[in-house]
């Protein structure tokens, strides 16, 4: 029987299918320019764990020793977002741009993979029971040998149990407490408080005060605990007229500087001088003669101070006098009565007790070069980088026969040491701070760690077995259990406090030693005939003591001042530089007896004349491709000098010898011009015409199709009717727009909106950081990022000299006046893409990739980019970033998160390729997510329920974000302010969605008539 | 090829000479200007070694562009927020290179200007290489260049269509009108000189291949009245695109609202240069061209003359643009506009500004003296200046524009690095290249629209009563013959 030849084959239909199928898989596949990747679901898939879904895990920032608490932000397992815990008491839900950053420490691609030992000299990997069977063999005998007692263990300061836990740890093996070494610790002002208070940081109520003069001391950068002090002083200036007026003293203008109303320059070191006139303890003439500063304007200060009830006085203590002056200032604060009001000790700052100081360490570090010192065992710090070179740390420590680096990064001490066993970053850790009395901050592992890490607790544990004496004292199989074991109130409160990320009693802390310090080389007064320049230097309020650097995220970052990232820079005054003949860019040369460095020159209005000053945090020789080798570190020109009062490091202790190299180096800014050419960008109004804001009725006309939001001129969107179909018609109709008015996203009647309060903003960059991490934007400055054109070859931050940095929310800072000199004012204005309502950018994008959403979105789709890069020339507001190279795709030499770097991205946000433009989205992904979430739960959206990523991390509380179409959200509020303006709107008719309110300056109260 | 009538090819015409008849007096019959003109086309060393250099720089952009795909736009000198650099700059300058070919070839013709026969066949090749060039820009100054169809409005299952309101959009149907008229009207022109050379040709696939371009011509007058009728038609066509395409092109600028584009002034500004450009391109071509070919008794002196005094005329029409312009900008009363303006003439791009100013402005004032008009040395030498003054124009619209916009924290510089010099000189290799094939392949000189203007074939060998007989050397050809053959083209029509 023959079969029928056309059934035997393939039917008709089945080859179509075939074909069909084949076609479009082949299709299918072809179009894909990425490798096939599978994705395995999990088999038992964890209780907590949603795919697609956050968990959010309660913890606390190590970044600095404040202690803020922090949410790890966790996705199928990974942490790839830090936000403020806003039931935390400490920073309400804010976080700064160092905390922020913290996850790029975790990924960091340039961390210890595992234990290594040194053999032959190389560091070599090795397996953590080699490691520590190698170091239980040393510690034995050190016993044996009764050397035990030379050991010297430095710890990064902290807060909480570890450091108590580390102490009788170390008395288990016979061995001397740890040295709790805070680099960025301000030793004088903790030595003053504790011999005028008692306590090492008495909260400090800024809200309270009428008057603020700081001599020097930087609180919104690193002088005592930044973020909560921000929070505060925001608050106190949101008071406007009742705002307190803030007088910044010291010969540099910082950060903290920038925010005074009035900046009075005077010589390094001769603020103890000012202060003494002022309590009556000195006269005015000699501190004028001391200061540089005029007679009249001492005068009017000391006026001012004794007239403004309360005030609040601050004390930076960087110099010789340091302890001097900041007891002189709580002297005067004590005698004004405003201890109580705004200088609170009865409600302290515990993190900041116990931190050894700096001459301690420098003493250790002699016993080192002497070769007393059998072990050292290093954790969390870099004394080889953070002392300065004079201390010629890296030659004592070579003299030590074992070192133990606890550290997670191949940075320049532990590239010295014999044994490292990388800790845990804080992410993958347990633990617990105290940063306020009775309140504890908990810590735990947002994830599993990232690489093979131990946690230096666990570590330490596992030791103990190996010593009877020890084993016996520390029976916690793991610090977790001891943890628990010993957290106040047992188990359960350990459980209840894990989840909201703080609990409450007060933990075990080291014996405090409060025995003077001795101090074997006290710092002398400056020495005049070593140069013409007193040289400032100061921590940078980004990279803190330099342990930022390895972080891109930090070293893209701006200084909030200068405005320049990837690069070192010197500070010189505008006039000085006139008269030598300097012009921003060129290099410089400092010379002092201990070094010399050369680093390109930053004009300044804001520094002394005969001052030059350098931020310290960069010029690592080592720690990692993002670090190494990018700026200078002027730790090279200090002489090594201590407080004889507190033991602190002098920082402003030498004048330098200014030469000019005569080369060029272009800095690595993101500033343009930093005038505003009466642009009306940054608008400020004076304290005394704040009354008359609101007053006059703006006129406007009636546009066809003004939104529904009339009451708010700038956000009357004729474009935002359009998608909804209103334009053109009087009947809404559904066929005409995008989105039925009806929609059940109440797209169509939202407008989405911020306002950013300028009286708040300190320009600390929180935002732009917070920005980054959010939106997976990429940084291109790294040295390996770098383009290979003939002219830019292997400089860091080349592709930021070319204008290419991507931040979608950038700090800018204009300076207003001081042309001649005199004082003048700084004006912070975060610009984001402002949604405008009639947007320059749409019209002119040929394929559609930019187009106006019906919430009032300016929506950009990547797909359909082109990168014509029209719609870039046409912003007026230039805040649309494109990507000139593959900074997102992996293959590519420029590719910004390198292994593995990418687990933090935002799995919420596309990752760009190459071509494409960008631009702040107003963070659509957290919007529609609200928008799903409320849909799930079967209810609108409620007011204020979200807010953008910048809103939420600024430690000002300037930005707030919502829908100003409905009065509920506070945005509509906010934007209806009196100081309420938009940029460039009566210029360019954009209605923008971002609504500013003006800068309030306070400035000196008009001397009384024949005064 | 050299002529018996080279030595004294200049012989006889006195400037500013009006009559068509007295145009070509070196050329005294049909036969000598196909031997001339076809005469040409025979390839020499140094074409080849001139083909050789242009395809080497052609080959030197292409791989820069190559190399700029691989990595992103960002090796090319682009400094956020001039987002628009060299490309741009050299995209309107072939574009307004591409404008004179079109304002001779039709715009001329329509107005009947006798000069134009003789170098407008050059000037239309030029145009169409220069619009071939100038097509390119856009695609390799796009971020995705491979995405460069999404311009284009085509049926697509996402029912995406372009945004019509882009200038960008307009663009594409500008360049892609234009490519596609000038390219018709270029071959329409070459019909009945394709015809001849294929007389002429002996090699058989050679023959076979002018056969096929030339449509079978056979010089029927049904023919020559389509033709005739066809080109006055294209022509005419032709004549409001001249203007639009390069207003579109201005377009660009002007409808967005950066200080220095957002002005009224430029269509017919951009126009006005791209005619000066064009003319600048054609004498730095044809001056050279006339002196290898032998053809100077074709592309006379009176011809480069009459282009010289066109030239002079957009030189002083672009001149009054750029005073208007800085004019509104420093009495416009806008900070804006005011600050950019002086950025751009005093500031920190003085240099383009007035490297532009010298070359346009100053420079071609030399041409209201009959003497320099007349001097091929000094218009080749002017030109090559209107040509750099030209890019520079377009430089000095773009950059500093750009860099010097509303945001002042976004104030920037821009330097183009080699990869956008590459991708420049490659672009001048792609044109050379397409023209150096060209002049080797097709006639430089309408064979057919010179013979109009050469004296008939006469059906005596006698001169008229009255007239010296001719010279080898010397035809006088101003009486009006009685005796000629109606034979030529469109003579009765």
């Amino acid at each position: 029987m023959s079969e029928n030849p056309a059934q035997s084959g393939v039917r008709r239909r089945e080859f179509l299918k075939i074909l069909g199928a084949g076609t479009a898989t082949t299709a299918a596949i072809g179009c894909s320019s990425d490798r096939v990747e599978k994705l395995i679901p999990y088999l038992t898939q964890p209780d907590e764990t949603v795919p697609g879904v956050s968990n959010y895990y309660a913890s606390t920032c190590r970044e600095c020793s404040a202690g803020c608490g922090v949410l790890l932000e966790t996705r199928d397992g990974r942490t790839f977002k830090l936000e403020g815990n806003p039931d935390h008491p400490l920073n309400r839900g804010a976080l700064c741009a160092r905390g922020q950053a913290a996850v790029q420490g975790l990924y960091n691609p340039d961390r210890y993979r595992g234990p290594m030992i040194r053999r032959n000299g190389k560091l070599e990997p090795a397996t953590w029971d080699q490691a520590l069977q190698l170091l239980s063999q040393r510690l034995g005998e050190l016993q044996s040998r009764g050397q035990a007692g030379s050991a010297v263990f430095l710890n990064r300061h902290e807060s909480g149990s570890f450091p108590a836990f580390l102490d009788r740890w170390l008395a288990a093996f016979g061995m001397p407490a740890h040295l709790s070494v805070d680099p960025l610790a301000d030793h004088a002002v903790l030595e003053a408080n504790h011999q005028s208070y008692g306590v090492a940081w008495p909260s400090l109520s800024f809200s309270a005060a009428r008057l603020i003069v700081s001599f020097g001391a930087d609180f919104l950068e690193t002088w005592g605990a930044s973020v909560p002090q921000q929070l505060d002083f925001a608050d106190a200036r949101a008071k406007l007229e009742g705002a307190p007026r803030f007088v910044y003293v010291g010969p540099r203008r910082s950060l903290t500087g920038c925010n005074a109303d009035q900046w009075i320059a005077c010589k390094p070191g001769s603020e103890l001088a000012i202060v003494n006139a002022i309590r009556g303890t000195g006269s005015i003439e000699q501190a004028a003669q001391a200061s540089g500063v005029s007679a009249a304007v001492l005068q009017a200060l000391a006026d001012e101070i004794r007239a403004a009830k309360p005030s609040l006085l601050l004390a930076g203590g960087s110099g010789a006098n340091g302890t001097e002056l900041a007891l002189a200032v709580n002297a005067l604060n004590q005698q004004l009565g405003n201890v109580g009001t705004t200088v609170l000790p009865s409600q302290p700052i515990t993190s900041f007790e116990g931190i050894t100081p700096a001459a301690e360490v420098a003493a250790a570090i002699e016993r080192m070069r002497s070769g007393e010192v059998q072990l050292l065992m290093v954790r969390g710090l870099n004394p080889a980088f953070m002392m300065p070179a004079a201390a010629r740390v890296a030659e004592a420590i070579a003299k030590v026969p074992f070192k133990v680096s606890f550290s997670s990064y191949p940075d320049e001490t532990s590239e010295l040491c014999d044994l490292i066993l990388p800790d845990h970053h804080p992410i993958e850790s347990w633990g617990d701070a105290q940063p306020i009395p009775n309140v504890l901050s908990m810590q735990q592992p947002g994830m599993d760690p990232v690489y093979d890490t131990r946690q230096t607790a666990d570590v330490l544990l596992q030791l103990a077995k190996g010593s009877p004496k020890a084993a016996a004292q520390f029976t916690a199989p793991n610090y977790m259990r001891w943890l628990i074991a010993n957290h106040p109130g047992g188990t359960d409160a350990f459980t209840a406090s894990l989840q909201k990320g703080i609990g409450s009693g007060t933990v075990e802390r080291p014996a405090a030693r409060r025995a003077p310090v001795t101090v074997a080389k006290p710092a002398t007064p400056i020495d005049q005939t070593t140069g013409d320049f007193y040289l400032v230097v100061y921590p940078s309020p980004i990279l803190g003591d330099g342990s930022g650097a390895n972080k891109p995220w930090l070293q893209e970052l701006p200084d909030p001042v200068t405005k320049i990232c990837w690069q070192s820079w010197i500070e010189v005054n505008q006039k000085t530089a006139q008269r030598l003949g300097i012009d921003s860019g060129d290099v410089l040369r400092l010379e002092t007896p201990q070094g010399a460095v050369e680093a390109p020159a930053y004009v300044y209005m804001g520094i002394q004349a005969d001052t030059v000053a350098m931020a310290f945090g960069r010029g690592h020789t080592a720690y990692g491709r993002y670090a190494q080798n990018v700026g200078v570190n002027p730790g090279a020109l200090l002489p090594v000098g201590f407080d004889p009062r507190s033991g602190g490091f002098v920082w402003t202790a030498t004048k330098v010898k200014l030469t000019k190299v005569g080369t060029f180096t272009p800095l690595v800014t993101t500033e343009g011009s930093a005038r505003q050419h009466g642009r009306g960008i940054a608008q400020a109004v004076s304290v005394d015409e704040l009354g008359k804001l609101g007053t006059e009725q703006e006129e406007h006309e009636e546009m066809p199709g003004d939104a529904s939001h009339a009451y708010l001129p700038g956000l009357r969107s004729p474009l935002a009717s359009d998608a909804t179909g209103e334009i053109g018609s009087s009947v809404k109709r559904k066929e005409k727009g995008m989105y039925a008015p009806d929609h059940w996203s109440q797209m169509a009647q939202r407008r989405w909106a911020m306002t950013i309060d300028l009286a708040r903003c300190t320009g600390c960059s929180a935002c732009v950081t917070a920005c980054y991490a959010e939106n997976n934007i990429p940084t291109v400055g790294a040295p390996y990022q770098e383009v290979h054109t003939a002219f830019l070859h292997g400089v860091p931050g080349g592709n930021i000299l070319k204008g290419r940095e991507m931040n979608w929310i950038r700090l800018e800072r204009y300076w207003e006046g001081g042309e001649d000199g005199g004082d003048f004012e700084a004006r912070f204005v975060p610009m984001l893409c402002q949604q405008c309502g009639n947007a320059p950018c749409e019209p002119v994008c040929p394929v559609y990739a930019t187009y106006h959403a019906p919430d009032g979105l300016n929506v950009q789709v990547y797909n359909r980019c082109v990168g014509t890069r029209y719609c870039s020339n046409n912003c007026p507001y230039k805040v649309r970033y494109f990507n000139w190279f593959g900074y997102g795709e992996p293959a590519r030499p420029q590719y910004a998160w390198p292994e593995r770097m990418s687990w933090q991205l935002n799995p919420d946000v596309t990752v760009r390729g190459k071509g494409v433009m960008e631009k702040c989205t107003f963070c659509v992904q957290r919007i529609r997510e609200a928008e799903h979430r409320a849909k799930m739960e079967n209810r609108p959206v409620r007011p204020d329920e979200f807010t953008t990523a910048c809103a939420q991390a600024c430690p000002s509380k300037a930005i707030v974000f919502g829908d100003a179409a409905d009065e509920q959200w506070s945005v509509a509020r906010m934007a209806q302010d009196r100081r309420a303006y938009h940029v460039f709107h009566e210029m360019l008719n954009t209605f923008p969605a971002v609504v500013y309110l003006k800068k309030v300056n306070h400035p000196a109260p008009a001397a009384p008539a024949g005064a | 090829m050299a002529t018996v009538a080279e030595p004294s090819a200049d012989l006889g015409l006195g400037p500013n000479i009006a009559s068509a008849n007295r145009q070509l007096p070196a050329v005294a019959s049909y036969e000598q200007v196909n031997d001339d003109i076809i005469g040409t086309l025979r390839p020499t060393k140094a074409w080849f070694a001139g083909l050789s250099v242009a395809i080497l720089c052609l080959l030197i952009g292409a791989a820069a562009w190559m190399w700029q795909i691989y990595m992103g736009l960002g090796v090319a000198g682009y400094t956020p927020p001039v987002m628009w650099g060299v490309y741009i700059v050299t995209f309107v300058f072939w574009v307004g290179i591409g404008h004179a070919g079109t304002l001779i070839s039709a715009i001329l013709y329509l107005f009947r200007a006798g000069f134009r026969t003789t170098i407008y066949r050059c000037a239309e090749a030029m145009t169409v290489f220069a619009v071939m060039t100038a097509g390119l820009f856009p695609i390799l100054h796009l971020g995705r260049p491979w995405k460069f169809f999404y311009l284009i409005p085509y049926p697509n299952w996402r029912l995406i269509w372009p945004q019509f309101k882009s200038p960008l959009v307009w663009d594409v149907f500008a360049i892609l009108t234009y490519l596609t008229v000038s390219t018709t009207f270029l071959y329409i022109g070459l019909i009945p000189d394709l015809a001849a050379m294929r007389d002429r040709e002996t090699h058989p696939v050679r023959k076979r291949l002018y056969s096929v371009l030339s449509l079978g011509w056979r010089n029927s007058d049904r023919e020559w009245r389509h033709f005739a009728r066809a080109y006055l038609f294209l022509a005419a066509f032709s004549t409001p695109l001249v203007l639009s395409v390069h207003s579109v092109v201005s377009f660009d600028f002007a409808m967005s609202l950066v200080p220095g584009w957002h002005a009224t002034l430029f269509a017919p500004y951009f126009v006005a240069g791209a005619i000066f450009s064009g003319i600048g391109m054609v004498f730095t071509i044809i001056i050279p061209l006339r002196r290898w070919f032998g053809l100077k008794h074709y592309v006379t002196i009176n011809h480069l003359d009459a282009a010289a005094k066109l030239c002079l005329f957009t030189s002083l029409v672009v001149g009054t643009a750029y005073l208007t312009e800085f004019f509104i900008g420093w009495y416009g009363g806008s900070e804006v506009e005011h600050s950019f303006w002086y950025t751009r003439v005093f500031g920190q791009w003085w240099w383009a500004a007035w490297i532009m100013l010298i070359c346009n402005c100053v420079l071609p004032l030399t041409l209201f003296s009959q003497k320099l008009r007349r001097h091929t040395t000094w218009l080749f030498i002017l030109s090559i200046f209107i040509n750099l003054g030209m890019w520079f124009e377009r430089f000095v619209i773009f950059e500093p524009s750009l860099s010097h916009e509303f945001e002042p924290w976004q104030w920037t510089a821009y330097a183009p690095t080699y990869i956008d010099w590459a991708i420049l000189l490659g672009s001048f290799g792609w044109f050379s290249m397409w023209f150096l094939l060209f002049i080797k392949n097709l006639p430089v000189v309408a064979i057919a629209e010179v013979k109009e203007i050469v004296p008939p074939r006469l059906t005596t060998t006698h001169p008229p009563f009255g007239v010296p007989e001719p010279s080898p050397d010397r035809v006088d050809v101003e009486g009006m013959h009685p005796e000629y053959l109606p034979e030529t083209p469109g003579e009765r029509d």
